[in-house]
């Protein structure tokens, strides 16, 4: 029977001089891999990108807002800014990043396996990707799109003469690779494990991903029949969105949401496997709850299923059908509530240390608790009526996209940086981020709440004087935040070239992704690991202590 | 075990044909695509489900309307085609059978009699579709044949007749348009409100249908066409979409059967045949639900039914 | 190896799918006739609740049978269950909008 350290022994390699980076140099070494490790690096750099771009049009965004008057951008040009924001910021980067950055890079690492179940549909995936991407940028280049992301019709089936189509067909063709990453998740989660790795041993990581793929593969198909119906009534000028001929515009609203509701758990609940990670990390203590948390994350992907008309308590839903939502839409936020206690209890007596990663997890937690609650706010009818349409909202969704799935984007990123690139970023660069990140962010959407409250209206180029100051307040933060986001591109790509040298496992945390090189080889373990151990297993035997871990010399 | 036979195991034992690098054993890769396979087609349930959801959204709010319109689809040629598709099924299952026995002659025939089953589908919705062009019943203004005048042989501005007029059952009840009818703009067409007023009589309208099919109290045989015309855009959109996916199976068959044809299954490698079996079934269960939803819904009204 | 046996040998044989795929037509043929008798008289919607029934029944024995169902593990059923399940959460959610919606004063 192998222990840790053994198989830690056989499988680290310091130092390597071939891992997955160098095994090949040439460009069809790359854009043909089959190794899910290049894929994750290609989904890296692409999804960045992406969000890049929709960065700067969050940047148009406040830069206009600065003003009460649509002097910057007017209306037209506004709407198209805004949902182009949108579209590029939920499509081609909340939905994909950590599934299709740092799941396909560490769930085969963290059950031992060699590859995902399929790795050739893992690279069909980037390339429908790619297609969807190029398909929507073109969009865009063309003029653009003002529907609003959320495409309602009859705006957008019948009176709108922008580019709906071709974006629309490129969020179709960009579903399929959402779908082919849940399908590769769940097949690899089920047959692949290496021996010992029962399902209760595995990191909640892979929970959260499982729970995910599952989202993925059930909701997707629907925005994809909805976006079908709604390119062809644009084409045939006639449809069942129709009022004119009896159709109904709410059943648009009714589909669009079927999918995009459980989407946002899409986006959420591997945020939350990276914090279930960076907590029991950097408290160097076993995860408190590892069954709650597991069973939380897929009850969280089946409640999501059944909320989605509290975002139509306005659109002429029948109220009846919004009560059944709106209490549905509580019980949801109970299986989120219950991951927040376990993980302020792994904290509890934990050996905090404060890097990075903890930073952005820590931040996660506070800020997602807002968001979360404010989906409270929103998800009773009667305060809904108040509050929807207005800055309530979209500082409610930004504190849980931004404050939940960036955070944990950003720290799952730099706690496996040295895992992924072997190399080690400049801590002292990465903290500084990480607060100018909080701080942005914090000082961004928070006047937005108030904004909201007071009934200022989203989606307006154009607002009274009175809610001048608030703005002002939210540029300024905006201002901050980018900055904050925009380092990280620097320092970790400074680290790429001149970081030190990452060692296999410059923190001894327990995961088995930590028991082979840094970088790892292509075939991830140069021994096939048998584990004995149970997750998170920080104890002595194993041959880790409960110590501080290692200080890494900036 | 040690490590060293760890380590040399799988260097070492018989490497199964179609044994792909990532996997242990064929076991680990038949479980891995069977398990991939299913999960696609669960999304596919829920692709066509999205469908089947707006068909249930109006059928419930426009029934006699969606009676009306199924009453002018031929249930014959639907029903055929069920049964074509039952057909393929079966050979399908077979051509499964036979590859687990490693019998190449018979899987290949029974590809091609598959491939064979799933064209003669496609040729009768071809023929249906066509009909429906021909008659005004394509939902899309300009996509229907444009007659100028009345009457027999008005054929300037057609571009695809058949020779063959498909039978229509309820052309025995009433004609969807009267039958001295131009369609100079090639636009839906419809002015047939017997099953309107059937219901009225009978008092079985929704609250709904009471007021979506009357103007001033009385049937609007406008309002009363744009509803079948809802019907009819549901029924290319469901019918379409598994027309689709029949052309993808077929183009699935043509790999298969060339993999088949170069004896490529055996009793150790068949799971693409296997999986490949199981999204036609899956298209097959599509219609299995489709034909009667669209095609048989009013038929009882045709023969002196109604309550 | 002897393990392709196991788990995808099905029992049924020639007979058996022949047996299956006359079910699959005489259900076809039923619904057919069916469909042409007025069933409404026993109780509305009873048609389309006969036609309905025959198209699920005709379903599972191809789930069964030809897709080998009834031969694989607990997962699969699970997914195929599930499957439908969340099909008629689609269905259940969005109906009880439509059903539950008052109709409206419209001007005559």
């Amino acid at each position: 029977m192998e222990s840790v350290t053994a198989v830690g022994e056989r499988n680290v390699v310091e130092n390597p001089t071939t891992n997955y980076l160098n095994n090949g140099y040439s460009i069809w070494s790359w854009l043909l891999t089959k190794d899910h490790k290049r894929i994750a690096v290609m989904y890296l750099i692409v999804v960045s990108v992406f969000f890049m771009i929709g960065g700067l049009y969050a940047g148009a965004i406040r830069l206009e807002l600065l003003t009460p008057q649509s002097d910057l951008l007017e209306s037209g040009i506004y709407n198209k800014v805004f949902t182009q924001h949108g579209v590029i910021m939920a499509f081609f980067f909340l939905i994909p990043a950590i599934p299709a950055i740092l799941g396909n890079f560490l769930i085969p690492l963290m059950i031992g396996a060699k590859d995902l179940a399929l790795p050739r549909i893992n690279l069909l995936s980037w390339y429908i990707y790619m297609i969807g991407g190029s398909l929507v940028l073109f969009a865009l280049i063309q003029g653009g799109i003002d529907t609003g992301w959320t495409f309602y019709t009859p705006y957008s089936s019948t009176f709108s003469n922008t580019y709906v189509l071709i974006a629309g067909l490129g969020i179709f063709v960009n579903g399929f690779s959402s779908i082919l990453t849940g399908l590769n998740f769940i097949v690899t989660i089920h047959t692949m494990r290496a021996p010992g790795i029962t399902w209760f041993r595995l990191p909640l990581f892979v929970w959260a991903h499982y729970a995910t793929s599952l989202v993925m593969i059930l909701g997707t198909p629907v925005i994809a029949i909805t976006i079908l119906l709604l390119a062809l009534e644009r084409v045939a000028h006639v449809g069942i969105f129709d009022p004119a001929i009896g159709g109904d515009p709410i059943l648009f609203q009714h589909l669009f949401w079927f999918y995009s509701h459980p989407a946002v758990y899409i986006m959420i609940l591997p945020s939350m496997g990276v914090i279930s990670e960076l907590i029991s990390n950097y408290s160097r203590k076993k995860i408190f709850g590892y069954e709650f948390i597991a069973f939380s994350s897929i009850a969280i992907a089946v409640f999501g299923f059944v909320v989605w008309g509290h975002h139509l308590f306005v659109s002429g839903q029948s109220p009846y059908a919004g009560m059944v939502f709106s209490f549905l839409t509580m019980v949801v936020a109970i299986p989120s509530a219950i991951k927040m206690f376990n993980w302020t209890a792994t904290l509890y007596k934990g050996s905090i240390s404060y890097d990075t990663p903890m930073l952005y997890a820590m931040g996660f937690m506070g800020l997602f608790l807002i968001g979360g609650l404010t989906g409270l706010f929103l998800g009773s009818m009667g305060l809904d009526v108040h509050l929807t349409d207005t800055y309530f909202v979209v500082a409610h969704f930004h504190y849980v996209m931004v404050g939940g799935t960036v955070l944990g984007y950003l720290g799952g990123i730099h706690a496996w940086w040295p895992k992924m690139f072997g190399r080690m970023y400049s801590e002292f660069w990465g903290k500084i981020s990480a607060m100018l990140v909080f701080i942005g962010f914090n000082l961004t959407f928070f006047p937005q709440f108030i904004l909201g409250y007071l009934g200022m209206p989203r989606r307006y180029a154009s607002y009274p004087p009175e809610f001048q100051v608030l703005n002002i307040f939210s540029s300024a933060g905006a201002s901050i935040l980018g900055v904050g986001l925009v380092l990280p591109v620097i320092y970790l790509t400074y680290s790429l070239f001149f970081g030190k040298k990452a060692p296999a496992n410059p923190f001894l945390l327990p995961g088995l992704e930590w028991r082979t090189s840094s970088p790892p080889p292509t075939e991830n373990f140069r021994v096939r690991p048998v584990v004995t151990w149970e997750a998170y297993d920080f104890g002595d035997e194993n041959g880790l202590d409960r110590t501080e871990a290692p200080k890494v010399q900036d | 075990m040690t490590t060293n036979a760890a380590e040399h195991a799988l260097e070492h034992h018989y490497h199964p044909p179609g044994l792909q690098h990532q996997f242990d054993d064929m076991k680990q890769q038949e479980e891995s695509v069977s398990i991939g396979m299913w999960m696609f087609l669960a999304q596919e349930i829920m692709f066509f489900g999205g469908l089947f959801t707006v068909y249930l959204v109006f059928r419930s709010r426009f029934p006699m309307a969606f009676a009306a319109g199924s009453n002018h689809l031929d249930a014959f040629w639907g029903g055929l085609n069920t049964l074509v598709l039952i057909v393929s099924s079966l050979t399908m299952a077979l051509t499964v059978y036979y590859a687990q026995r490693g019998d190449r002659m018979k899987q290949v025939i029974l590809i091609i009699l598959t491939m064979f089953f799933g064209t003669v589908f496609l040729g009768v919705k071809a023929i249906e579709y066509t009909d429906k062009y021909n008659h005004g019943l394509v939902p899309i203004s300009g996509w229907n044949k444009r007659t100028t005048d009345s009457g027999a042989g008005a054929k300037e501005h057609s571009s695809l007749v058949l020779p063959i007029e498909t039978r229509v059952e309820a052309s025995e009840a009433a004609p969807a348009i009267e039958a001295p009818h131009s369609n100079k703009r090639g636009e839906f067409q419809w002015t047939d409100v017997s099953l309107v007023k059937e219901a009225q009589e009978g008092g079985f309208l929704t609250e709904n249908e009471k007021i979506s099919y009357f103007s001033g109290g009385e049937i609007d045989a406008n309002k009363f066409r744009d509803k079948v015309q809802i019907f009819y855009w549901i029924y290319f959109a469901m019918t379409g979409l598994h027309a689709l996916h029949m052309v993808i199976g077929l183009a699935l068959m043509t790999w298969l059967l060339w993999k088949a044809f170069q004896g490529t299954f055996s009793a150790e490698y068949y799971s693409p045949v296997e999986m490949s079996g199981l999204y036609w079934h899956f298209v097959d269960i599509v219609w299995i639900f489709l034909f009667p939803l669209l095609y048989l819904l009013g038929r009882h009204f045709l023969h002196g039914g109604g309550h | 190896m002897s393990n392709h046996e196991e788990h995808t040998e099905v029992h049924i044989g020639l007979r058996g799918y022949f047996a299956v795929f006359m079910i699959l037509v005489v259900g076809t043929i039923l619904t057919y006739l069916t469909s042409q008798m007025d069933l409404d008289i026993v109780f509305p919607g009873a048609n389309t609740l006969l036609a309905l029934g025959i198209a699920f029944t005709k379903m599972t024995f191809v789930i069964l049978y030809f897709m080998h169902v009834r031969w694989q593990g607990r997962l699969i059923w699970l997914t195929a269950l599930g499957s439908f399940f969340w099909i008629g959460i689609i269905f259940a959610f969005t109906m009880q909008d439509y059903l539950t919606r008052s109709v409206g004063n419209f001007p005559k």
